[in-house]
């Protein structure tokens, strides 16, 4: 067709128009369903890292900011027993390769001590075939972590810190870190939820919203995370980075 | 050209990946396994089948100084929204895909196919273009990433059968580059004779 001023506005105009009200209208059509798939398989994830039982799971959801993120503690019990607590937690202060991860991890407590029981990668952008690898059953970092008592746990990778307790993925040591910050998180989550936060986790916890709150792990001594105020006189942490929005 | 013509050509003479040499960067980016590989190449099908028809059929209604704008917001479009179905309806499959899909609209296989095929030919020719270019972009992604897969991570298709200590390289970027050099020349000179 011959190009006039006239019909290629209009052209545009309507091809512009026609397609944004098709997207709009697909997105409310589909937001619902998108929504509650999204919650499905939250409760999926909560069940599948803990262990099997029989009846009927009653949740029993509590949620924590922590800074700008939400970790969200859900104590599932049948029967009238506590199952175990499952924990939905981001990494905060290691973002993975491409984006934060955020892991659903199971703390059950066996002969009064807590066992991870089970993780589960809720959503995580690394590269597929390297960092991405966290997803498949029985990697690395997992095995790394299920069946350990967290309180024994050093929450680094072992590239790092030779007592770190994560063997990291091959070829994605920041994935492996962003992964290991994230299982850090969740058991402050589980510590927190069950009201044996100690002081120097409570820095993590309790930190003001606000200001960037929390400090890249790997300067601070193993569960002892320190609030950012403590550094506030040095040079801004690595964390910054655009990574902890402001407000 | 016979309707059969149409889909061969885009598997050899015309192959997207080893000939007109389109769609790079997710060839490079996701091949680093055989089923990346696949998945990749058969969503970018179905959305090259789909944009084709519907270019082929809004093909007359475009003024020609504005085509590529109109094209690229007709597919931009397109692709949101079958992302946003499959999110929804078929949560399986978005879980497969879902990852290649926005990759899919900076594709410019698409739009290449667009331009060059489905805006001076008919809707049936043109959709069976979209098979055959889409035939050939998904068999060469998955050709690389099994060659990848195979260097790199000693398994094809996930069955491993080398354990750990083939040299992680060929997974990452460079060996991308490498294993898509090689299998270039080797294609065009099987091809050509």
């Amino acid at each position: 067709m011959k190009s006039s001023l006239k019909n290629m506005v209009l052209v545009l105009f309507t091809i512009t128009a026609v397609s944004a009200l098709l997207v709009a209208l697909v997105n409310t059509v589909t937001k619902e369903t998108i929504a509650q798939t999204e919650q499905k398989n939250k409760d999926l994830a909560k069940l599948e890292v803990l262990p099997a039982f029989e009846g009927e799971a009653e949740l029993e959801e509590q949620t924590k900011q922590i800074g700008d993120f939400t970790v969200g503690v859900t104590k599932v019990s049948a029967n009238g027993e506590v199952v175990g607590y499952a924990v939905e937690a981001p990494s905060i202060t290691k973002n993975g390769y491409a984006d934060r991860i955020y892991l659903m991890v199971g703390f059950v407590e066996k002969e009064g001590q807590t066992l991870i029981n089970g993780i589960k990668v809720l959503s995580q952008k690394e590269t597929p075939g390297l960092g991405a690898n966290m997803t498949k059953e029985g990697n690395k970092l997992e095995l790394s972590a299920v069946g350990k008592n967290p309180a024994e746990m050093t929450f680094k990778v072992k590239k790092d810190d030779a007592s770190g307790s994560f063997d990291s993925l091959t070829g994605s040591t920041i994935s492996s870190r962003a992964y290991a910050n994230a299982m850090e998180t969740a058991y402050a989550g589980y510590l927190w939820a069950k009201g044996e936060l100690d002081t120097s986790e409570e820095a993590i916890a309790d930190a003001p919203t606000g200001a960037s709150t929390v400090t890249e792990g790997a300067d601070t001594p193993t569960g002892a995370t320190v609030a950012e105020g403590d550094y506030a006189n040095e040079t801004e942490p690595e964390a910054q980075k655009g990574e902890i929005s402001n407000e | 050209m016979s309707k059969l013509q149409l889909i061969t050509k885009g598997i050899l003479k015309e192959n997207p990946t080893f000939v007109l040499i389109l769609g790079m960067c997710p060839t490079l980016g996701v091949t680093s396994s055989a089923v990346n590989g696949m998945g990749m190449g058969v969503a970018t099908m179905a959305v090259l089948i789909m944009s084709n028809i519907v270019i082929s059929l809004i093909k007359n209604l475009i003024p020609d100084k504005v085509r590529i704008p109109a094209f690229i917001v007709v597919i931009a479009s397109f692709v949101t929204i079958i992302e946003m179905l499959m999110k929804a309806y078929v949560p399986a499959l978005y879980a497969s895909l879902g990852v290649f899909i926005p990759l899919i609209v900076v594709n410019c296989i698409i739009l290449g196919r667009a331009e060059a095929f489905a805006s001076k030919n008919g809707v049936v020719d043109s959709a069976l273009d979209g098979v055959g270019i889409g035939l050939g972009f998904t068999l060469s992604l998955t050709v690389i990433g099994m060659v990848r897969e195979a260097l790199g991570a000693g398994s094809i298709f996930g069955y491993n059968f080398a354990g750990d200590v083939m040299p992680l390289l060929f997974i990452l970027a460079p060996g991308g580059f490498i294993v898509l050099g090689y299998l270039m020349v080797l294609f065009n000179k099987i091809a050509k004779r």
